[in-house]
């Protein structure tokens, strides 16, 4: 494996959800003419010729998978691919860290956690064992409103591999000694988290913005606190009221075809049956109720960078608005020329990277601008931040951004079906959010179609810094006279979990 | 009946596999010509998804820095991106997504990467703005540019390292592991002093020294038409004059058979704003792609890889003294190192952790790894070359990359063989060579007392 060491741009993480297109393929453009040399003009001609200029790339609609139910009631979503030898199976239940119980922060993540360590006739180690003896990854994680399983292999491997996941899925063992084992190594996570200033960062954002009894208001993976409180009975009775067979959509694609995955599925998941009672309908949190502006400022003692951030409260994954917001985003700060990025690093250098993102959830989430940048700059970056942001939400897009971002959606869904893991994780949020098997095709068109007037309204509705909660991790002694000097409300201290210290 | 898709996700050609039930052979199809100006250029056709990728890579990487001049390959890689008379600063960029494409680029102690992925009809547009900054930057480079990349490098320095948890020990390490005058003895990322020492006259003669095309490996792969991209490859790229191929003095470095340069063991602790003691313990190990090399990645799964692995079951599942475990064989064209880290779970003497750990290697030099772990360590790596092979991007790179470090873009199936013919014996042979007790690193980063919090 090579070492890779450094890399020139950020990484772009801007919260998927859908893809745009559904206009005709557009011409291939003609060569760039080659240069015709004249006696009149004395330079030479340039070898290059003018620059090619592409225009809108072509349209990639995305199949639809099949869909059909199967044994317990199981939703079945597949998509068949047979060109490489190898599936993936994503299960999900539309339950997730939002249902943590009040003060147990954590149970859903830790649920998940806890799904592998021994389920069937395998203990932790026998299943990890049989797992990689086949090749395969299997994964078990929960966001906000899911829990997911996943698991990748070679067509070859898939029938034993098959029936681990089932087991993982059905029958975990959930046990005490298992437990015990994974609390510890949790607490010693946590603690460690509360080092790294972006992940110290997420935890703020939720605490500020939604507040500690709101269902989005805590980490998914709790608070050291939260975490003392949780007992394997809560871990039990999330796991029995999550995971039931008619709440789960099992996504596969890949190499696989029905007659065969019906198969597998009654021989694995054939005696996973639902409780008589009738499944919770899922939760969809409310959005945040302010109060805003608001600063708050978490101690990060001589940090050689302080991270900055403009929060606002977001969208529901259900609004016909939210594909369009993708592109909205990315002409404010998802791409690599966005008007934050842009500024903050390719004009004034404060900064390695500065993007903006906003999160796909049930209820309304976030919308998050942010970058780390060089502590003595923070009062400068800041305000360069909300200076962009102010510009953006109440002066709309540029020409250049509604024709940019229609191109960069309608290429951004192609790397995502290049790989069989990509179709099943994108496939298995859809479900998990209610979205339907067709979503991203719909939402191609939706996007693909907005115009200016709902491009801007999107922008003034969720960018505006005049409604919004400023934070800074960094060091405090620095960094609050440059705040001072902004005009903003005076911070409120909290520390790296989110609590307000004063 | 996938034919009858909307978006007609046709066959990956790149996938030919063998019979059911048995291992796979991989095949990425190819064909590659050499342009008079010396740069190679590989076309890979494939047209399952509307995507192309084109990736240059340019030998030349951290190795050739000069003393005072640490980082400078990388921060050359940041200037790469700053313009020309025909695409001003910022346009590289604004033009590429503007046609739906994007970009990135990556600095190792061997190798510069550059990549671009984009729909099929940005082609024309890639290659000509890589012929551009190829053929001009140099000439056109300034102080402002210099001086703004210079700054958001030294912001990418203190974000990707001095701001986090166990970054300092990311930049001690490999000034221990390899000797003073050593290319690899330097972090990629550089000294801040030195990156604040470079001189436009600097860039200038850097470029001119290795960004030349006879010192450029080209791949265009994914949905494109192999006779139209070379039209265009052999116009714009084929006409870039060339100053010769560099010779690289460190390559010597490389040459012979290999012998760690260690003759001790080297300790060094570290004090850092964390919560948990980290134990790295770190050998030099034979080159990317020589004898040994498939072995000690086959061993660093059996020591690490998933919850049944030795150290994972012993230190973490058992004995509970670590956190977490990792073993990773860094694969690079001078020499290896084979690096094994575990973060000590808190209350616990790192002593205790760094013991444990060398007794799980020491039985690696001892007996030979079980036919199971042994089938395991394999089943994971051909996973993860078939994996791999699903994207575009990731296949050009693979295709690049054997096309620089053994002339033969087409070495995939080699390569897989490797890990298919390693066999126990040979395990064992490469652990009693490389993993030996008096000849390596042991660098310890503990908690600075009360915190930053």
């Amino acid at each position: 494996m090579r070492h890779v060491s450094s890399s020139a741009l950020a990484a772009w993480t801007v919260a998927w959800s859908f893809s745009c297109g559904g206009e005709a393929p557009q011409p291939q453009p003609p060569l760039a003419p080659p240069p015709v040399p004249s006696a009149a003009v004395p330079t030479p001609p340039d070898p290059l010729g003018p620059r090619p200029e592409p225009g809108l790339p072509s349209v990639f609609l995305p199949p639809a998978p099949v869909v059909f139910t199967a044994t317990g009631g199981i939703t079945v979503w597949l998509l068949e691919r047979h060109d490489a030898p190898v599936v993936s199976c994503n299960i999900t239940v539309p339950t997730g860290a939002a249902s943590d119980p009040p003060g147990k922060g954590g149970v859903a993540y830790t649920t998940a956690a806890m799904l592998d360590e021994g389920a069937g006739k395998r203990g932790a180690i026998d299943l990890a064992r049989a797992i990689d003896g086949l090749g395969a990854t299997l994964g078990t994680e929960a966001n906000a409103d899911a829990s997911t399983v996943s698991l990748t292999v070679l067509t070859r491997h898939l029938h034993e591999a098959f029936a681990i996941f089932g087991d993982v899925v059905a029958r975990p063992r959930l046990e005490a000694g298992e437990f015990k084992r994974v609390k510890e190594l949790w607490a010693s996570e946590l603690l460690e988290r509360s080092k790294d200033p972006d992940a110290t960062a997420r935890v703020v954002f939720r605490a500020a913005l939604f507040g500690p009894d709101h269902p989005y208001g805590h980490p998914w993976d709790g608070t050291p606190k939260s975490a003392r409180a949780v007992g394997l009975d809560d871990v039990q009775r999330f796991y029995h009221a999550a995971w039931r067979p008619d709440r789960a959509t099992l996504v596969c694609a890949g190499d696989i075809a029905r007659p065969a995955l019906v198969t597998m599925l009654d021989e694995v998941f054939g005696t996973w049956k639902a409780p008589a009672t009738p499944a919770p309908p899922p939760l969809a949190p409310p959005a945040p109720k302010g109060p805003w502006p608001r600063v708050v400022l978490v101690d990060r003692p001589d940090a050689p960078q302080a991270v900055i951030a403009v929060l606002r409260p977001g969208i529901a994954a259900s609004s016909p608005d939210a594909p369009v917001l993708t592109r909205v985003n990315d002409a404010i700060g998802g791409s690599f020329t966005s008007r934050l990025n842009q500024d903050l690093r390719e004009q004034r250098g404060y900064t390695y990277g500065a993007s903006s993102r906003f999160s796909v959830s049930r209820g309304p989430g976030q919308v998050v601008s942010w970058a780390s940048v060089v502590t003595e700059k923070t009062g400068e970056a800041l305000a360069a931040m909300l200076g962009d942001l102010h510009q953006f939400a109440s002066g709309g897009l540029s020409d250049d951004e509604i024709s940019r971002t229609r191109s960069q959606s309608r290429a951004s869904l192609v790397s995502t079906y290049e790989s069989v893991e990509g179709i099943a994780g994108r496939l298995a949020s859809d479900a998990s959010l209610g979205r339907g098997a067709d979503y991203q095709a719909r939402a191609s068109q939706l996007c693909d179609k907005a115009d200016r007037a709902q491009l801007d309204a999107l922008a003034k509705r969720f960018y505006s810094p005049e409604d919004a909660i400023v934070v800074v991790v960094g060091p405090r002694a620095r960094v609050r006279p440059m705040l001072d000097t902004l005009g903003l409300p005076a911070p409120e201290i909290r520390d790296a979990e989110g609590n307000v210290v004063h | 009946m996938r034919r009858t898709l909307l978006a007609g996700l046709a066959g990956f050609a790149c996938l030919l596999v063998s019979g059911a039930g048995s291992a796979q052979d991989l095949t990425i199809p190819f064909t590659k010509t050499t342009l008079p100006n010396g740069m190679v250029v590989v076309f890979s056709e494939d047209h399952a998804v509307p995507q192309v990728d084109v990736n240059i890579e340019y030998a030349v990487g951290s190795r050739v820095e000069r003393a005072g001049r640490t980082g400078f390959a990388h921060l050359f890689e940041h200037l790469m991106f700053m313009g020309t008379r025909r695409a001003p600063t910022h346009m590289f960029d604004a033009w590429m997504e503007q046609a739906g494409g994007n970009n990135n680029a990556s600095t190792h102690t061997d190798v510069t990467d550059y990549y671009d992925i984009a729909p099929p009809t940005a082609l024309p547009l890639l290659l000509w703005l890589e012929a551009d900054r190829l053929r001009d930057l140099g000439a056109e480079i300034d102080q402002a540019k210099l001086d703004l990349q210079r700054d958001v490098v030294l912001n990418e320095r203190r974000q990707r390292l001095e701001n986090q948890p166990y970054g300092a020990e990311e930049l001690e390490l490999p000034t221990l592991i390899w000797p003073d005058g050593h290319p690899y003895h330097h972090p990629v990322i550089g000294s801040s002093a030195d990156l604040h020492a470079a001189t436009v006259a600097d860039v200038k003669q850097f470029f001119d020294t290795w960004y030349d095309p006879a010192n450029a490996s080209l791949v265009i792969a994914g949905d494109f038409d192999t006779a139209r991209a070379r039209e265009l490859v052999d116009r714009w790229m084929g006409a870039i004059p060339s100053r010769g191929k560099p010779t690289d003095p460190s390559a010597a470095a490389g040459s012979g058979e290999w012998k760690t340069t260690l003759s001790g063991v080297v300790r060094r602790t570290l004090t850092d704003d964390v919560e948990m003691a980290k134990v790295t313990l770190a050998w030099q190990s034979p080159r990317h792609l020589a004898s040994g090399d498939a072995e000690l990645d086959l061993l660093a799964s059996v020591l690490t890889s998933g919850k049944a692995s030795r150290l994972y079951k012993s230190l973490v599942y058992e004995q509970k003294i670590a956190q977490s475990v990792e073993a990773v064989q860094e694969s690079e064209t001078l020499g290896s190192s084979f690096v094994v880290t575990a973060m000590v779970r808190p209350g616990v003497d790192p002593a205790k952790v760094e013991k444990a750990m060398l007794d799980g290697i020491g039985v690696l030099r001892t007996q030979p790894v079980t036919v199971e772990e042994l089938e395991r360590a394999r089943n994971g790596y051909e996973m993860a070359f078939v994996d791999r092979l699903q994207s575009i991007p990731a296949r050009a790179s693979l295709l690049n990359t054997y096309q620089v470090e053994v002339g033969d873009p087409g070495y995939v199936q080699r390569d897989l063989d490797r890990y298919r013919k390693a066999t126990a014996q040979d395990l064992l042979a490469f652990a009693r060579k490389v993993l030996v007790p008096d000849a390596m690193v042991v660098l310890t980063t503990v908690p600075k007392k009360g915190g930053r919090r």
